[in-house]
């Protein structure tokens, strides 16, 4: 096997050139002495000789060139020239060279920006063992697609799949525990023995659910979160085992979670990443409601198994379960699969590519303008180019040499680039787009520096190819003749198509930001049903204590109402079960129908229900345009009310009074979630609240009493006259003194929640704007630096003309006309750009559509706004110039 | 051109190794001890005997090592290794199967075809 000889030989030749090179010399002289000696023992005189084996060995050079070709270095020699020359060039052209990499290391670095943010959001598999086979299912009934499963639902899912290796679900509510401190209001996930075996591979401490059955006796067990372990329970391993006060209940600890375990599902399931306290399901599964759904299922496939098997295993056992069920007949409930990752990005993942292109763009607008710099410099070498061709050395070797200093460029562009990805994630960051879940995994790490080197080096082949293939076509007689009074026509041309490109891509990347501009105005104008400056917000998770018998919640809630409306400045206060623009609440959501509907429009349509004091309303800053508010008087010995919303009013009773009219709805007046089917008087009716999001709604409202639906969660709304932030002590002290084990938790002002809702849409403006501006910035130089060399260029022709008659504006408006040329081609070329391409942006879009006259035409005044000003510069000091000079300028 | 020299490298690596395998030689006695072998029939170009020397030892066929000539100068040496050896024995048994198939075909006459 030579192999190993191979590089051992190479090694040597690489390490020890200086001793290999000697030792080659005196074989080689070895070589020639011994060879003169047996010429002149032959007879022939020393001279002669010497001169036969000169002669004869004349090679020798050559030789020692193949000899060293032979030992494998010939490459890394070249390389090193080239590398040298190529430093040697960078620092005879400092300007130059600061330019281009400056231009280089900010077009690199926003690629190596955003590629961190796709790569850990979109790129990099779940933290969950065999993330790869994790998928989620959805409950698919009447017009919801995406639900959550019931109890027997998940248990027949369990019972009956064969594809599925594990299925596990969860419901997450809230709850209370008290450790160290005061007691901490904490999400707790009730979930299946399997859930977190299913997510994590083991536990921090102690253990997971074992999945025999547990005696009803025994007290449950809980697995508590890492944060909390160490926010109550000083991290200390004698946790384990330890009982603590839950609610009204004792429980054990027996695990605690792994340390940068967070719960990634999609965020419509309302499933929020930090849960504090993992607890199983109490009772069983299979004997809750078959029609009430609050379960978020996934499962992990058998290895090998597809989503499309495993959808038509679900397609079967939904069929079995309509037959087998009638309150699954009645909805005609329907199973849906989905990939878990897959499903997890999916709304971010639109934005997150259009980012990626964005910045793709102005890469290349920057290689565009390094390539043009290259292309104006390499005319300045084409002397020097032509006496290295004319010594012997192959277009190949040229190019090889030119493309070794574009790299070299791009290399140092990449370096300045890490940097600059760096500041550009920490600036990312620092806008906390919702919609990235794993924006705590998000930092520079290998994958971003692999990929910095790897654009770096694509991007100098891409801008030094070009220059390079030119000047090693330089016809070699021609160059060197003195003078160079060629118009440059050919050169300017490739140089007007990169302007061109530039402008065009620059345009798109205008237009695009102002669409985002655009939409995120409209987000911001958007009337969202309530108002929320003065208000602020906080959440109470009532203890199961006060929820028994039913209506002593709502006496609480109405002594605290009570209370803090008698605060200084407090204008009103109200209850609801679900703020709006508030996902961390597992939205309540069920069938209503007219009271005299047929039995065929029952459970079609279904409705947000709200659960809410009297006050709700004039707090939130809701608009009721008819009827009344709930009173004291709404409550389970009176007849039961509900107020709706302008929409289902419409939908239900169009062009009717609403008011006095009946709905079956579904409520609890018999204690928490025991639903129950019920009948209602409609008395109000208020303007929809944006509940979802700003600009989507998917359901109309249905209000009751809380006394009708006492929940153990609910957010208090306190709008006040003072600004709300110095009523939050007040506040504490209130509740405390009603009730010491309830803890005030979320409080935040009302806007937070509206903010929070525009932060996906401000992050992407954000962006596209600064690319963008980064792209105009970049274009208007390249015309700048474009313009002004073939102004240079032309200098002659100039003196020319001027000497011919023309005047200085004459000269003027030529320049202009000739920087500006390209500028329109490259607007015309960009705004058939930007309308093929921003129709593929519509979903991100809001109130705006993709051909927007509005954004077109600014960008359009703003390029050549900015193109004009570019090549005034130049045209200013074109028409300056003194016809003699400028005729002996060569 | 290109392919004459092609031919003669292999060969010349041949020759080198059976020159080699001998005994120790330094450069110029391989010329020698080839040209001595062949009854003075076969010249070897002085240029394109170091690039095959560097090139068997890149490979490891051959193995260098500085020692004192007859005239007592320095002078390299080079020796033919057991991975050589093979090699050399392989090419040979090619060479002269090569070397029988041409022959065979130049012997052909009209009626055996």
């Amino acid at each position: 096997m030579t192999l190993p000889s191979r590089l051992w030989s190479w090694l040597r030749a690489t390490f020890r050139r200086s001793r290999m090179e000697n030792e080659m010399d005196s074989e080689l002289r070895f070589h020639l002495d011994a060879y003169v000696e047996d010429l002149v023992r032959s007879g022939l005189s020393r001279e002669e000789a010497r001169r036969r084996a000169r002669i004869e060995f004349g090679a020798i050079d050559g030789a020692k060139e193949d000899c060293r070709n032979e030992r494998g270095v010939r490459f890394f020699d070249t390389l090193g020239q080239d590398l040298r020359y190529a430093l040697r060039m960078m620092r005879r052209t400092p300007a130059f060279s600061i330019i281009a990499i400056l231009t280089l290391a900010i077009g690199i670095g926003a690629n190596t920006g955003i590629f961190s943010v796709v790569h850990a959001v979109l790129l990099k598999p779940l933290p969950y063992p065999e993330s790869n086979r994790l998928a989620i299912v959805f409950s698919a009934w009447g017009n919801e697609t995406r639900g959550p499963a019931s109890g027997p639902e998940t248990v027949e899912l369990q019972r009956r799949s064969r594809l599925f290796e594990e299925i596990a679900g969860i419901w997450v509510t809230t709850g209370t525990i008290v450790g160290s401190g005061e007691p901490e209001q904490i999400r707790l996930g009730q979930v299946t023995t399997n859930f977190l075996s299913l997510l994590a591979y083991e536990p921090q401490l102690g253990q997971f659910f074992s999945s025999e059955n547990r005696h009803s006796g025994a007290q449950p067990e809980i697995v508590i979160s890492d944060g909390l372990w160490r926010r109550q329970y000083g991290a200390e391993p004698s946790v384990i085992g330890k009982t603590v006060r839950m609610g009204a209940a004792s429980v054990t600890v027996v695990g605690v979670m792994p340390r940068e375990f967070r719960l990634l599902l999609p965020r419509d399931s309302n499933v929020a990443p930090d849960i504090d306290v993992f607890t199983p399901f109490p009772g069983d599964l299979a004997k809750a409601a078959p029609g009430t759904g609050y379960i978020r299922t996934i499962g992990r496939l058998r290895p090998g198994v597809s989503i499309i098997q495993a959808q038509t295993e679900l397609d079967e056992i939904a069929t079995q379960l309509r037959a087998g069920y009638k309150e699954f007949a009645s909805q005609n409930l329907r199973l849906r699969v989905f990939p878990l990752q897959a499903e997890d990005v999916r709304n971010v993942r639109q934005s997150l590519l259009a980012l990626f292109g964005g910045v793709g763009l102005v890469l290349l607008i920057a290689c565009v303008n390094v390539a043009n710099l290259l292309l104006s410099r390499s005319s300045v070498r084409s002397r020097e180019i032509t006496v290295r061709t004319a010594l012997g050395a192959s277009g190949g070797r040229i190019v090889r040499q030119m493309l070794t200093e574009s790299i070299l460029l791009s290399m140092a562009g990449g370096i300045l680039a890490m940097a600059i990805g760096w500041g550009a994630l920490q600036w990312l960051l620092s806008l906390r787009p919702d919609g990235i879940a794993r924006i705590g995994a998000i930092g520079l790490d290998f994958s971003a520096f692999a990929f910095t080197a790897v654009v770096s080096i694509l991007a100098g082949v891409l801008f030094g190819l070009a220059p390079a293939l030119k000047a090693a076509k330089l016809n070699v007689a021609e160059a060197l003749k003195e003078g160079d009074r060629s118009p440059a026509g050919r050169k300017t041309n490739s140089r007007s198509l990169l302007i061109v490109s530039e402008v065009a891509l620059g345009f798109v990347l205008l237009v695009a930001s102002g669409l985002m501009i655009r939409t995120f105005t409209s987000l911001l104008r958007v009337d969202a049903g309530f108002r929320d400056e003065n208000a602020l917000t906080f959440q109470l998770s009532i203890p199961g204590a006060l929820l028994h018998p039913p209506d002593r919640a709502d006496k609480f809630l109405h002594e605290l109402r009570t209370k803090l409306n008698a605060l200084p400045g407090v204008e009103s206060v109200g209850v609801v079960s679900h703020l709006p623009l508030d996902g961390s609440a597992a939205n309540w959501y069920s069938y209503f129908w007219r009271d005299d509907a047929p039995p065929q429009e029952k459970n079609t349509v279904m409705a947000d229900y709200r659960s809410i004091s009297p006050g709700y309303f004039r707090s939130v800053g809701a608009t009721l345009i008819g009827g009344r508010d709930f009173t004291e008087f709404d409550d389970v010995a009176h007849p039961h009310a509900a107020i709706v919303d302008d929409d289902l009013a419409k939908q239900t009773w169009p062009n009717q009074n609403p008011i006095g009219k009946k709905l079956a709805v579904e409520d609890s007046p018999g204690g928490p979630f025991w639903f129950t089917e019920d009948t209602v008087e409609v008395v109000g009716v208020v303007r929809h609240v944006q509940y979802h999001s700003l600009t989507t709604s998917i359901r109309s409202q249905i209000y009751l009493p809380y006394a009708l639906a006492p929940r153990p969660l609910v957010s208090f709304v306190v709008r006040s006259a003072m600004p709300p932030e110095s009523l939050v002590g007040l506040i504490r002290h209130e509740v405390a003194n009603l009730n010491k084990a309830i803890p005030v938790s979320r409080v935040a002002p009302l806007g937070d929640y509206v903010r929070n809702a525009r932060s996906d849409s401000r992050f992407v403006t954000m962006l596209a704007a600064m690319l963008a501006s980064i792209a105009l910035l970049l274009a208007t130089i390249g015309i700048y630096g474009v313009t002004s060399y073939s102004a240079l260029q032309h200098t002659s022709q100039i003196g020319v003309r001027m000497a011919l008659g023309a005047q200085p504006c004459d000269v003027l408006r030529m320049v202009l006309w000739q920087g500006m040329a390209p500028v329109f081609v490259g607007l015309v070329v960009g705004l058939g750009l930007a309308l093929a391409s921003t129709p593929l942006l519509s979903n991100m879009l809001y109130g705006v559509r993709p051909a927007d006259f509005l954004s077109i035409g600014v960008s359009l005044v703003v390029l050549v706004t900015a193109g004009t000003a570019a090549c005034y510069v130049p045209a200013r000091r074109a028409m300056r110039v003194d016809p003699i000079i400028a005729l002996r300028y060569e | 051109m290109e392919k004459q020299i092609d031919l003669l490298q292999g060969t010349l690596e041949m020759l080198i190794l059976k020159a080699v395998s001998l005994g120790a030689l330094h450069g110029y006695g391989v010329l020698l001890r080839i040209q001595q072998i062949s009854g003075g029939k076969l010249a070897i170009q002085q240029g394109s005997l170091y690039p095959a020397l560097y090139r068997l030892e890149h490979r490891g066929w051959i193995t260098s090592e500085w020692g004192e000539s007859e005239n007592k100068r320095k002078a390299k040496f080079y020796r033919l290794t057991s991975a050589g050896k093979r090699r050399f024995q392989a090419e040979a048994e090619k060479w002269n199967r090569m070397t029988g198939v041409v022959a065979g075909i130049l012997d052909a006459t009209p009626e055996e075809i």
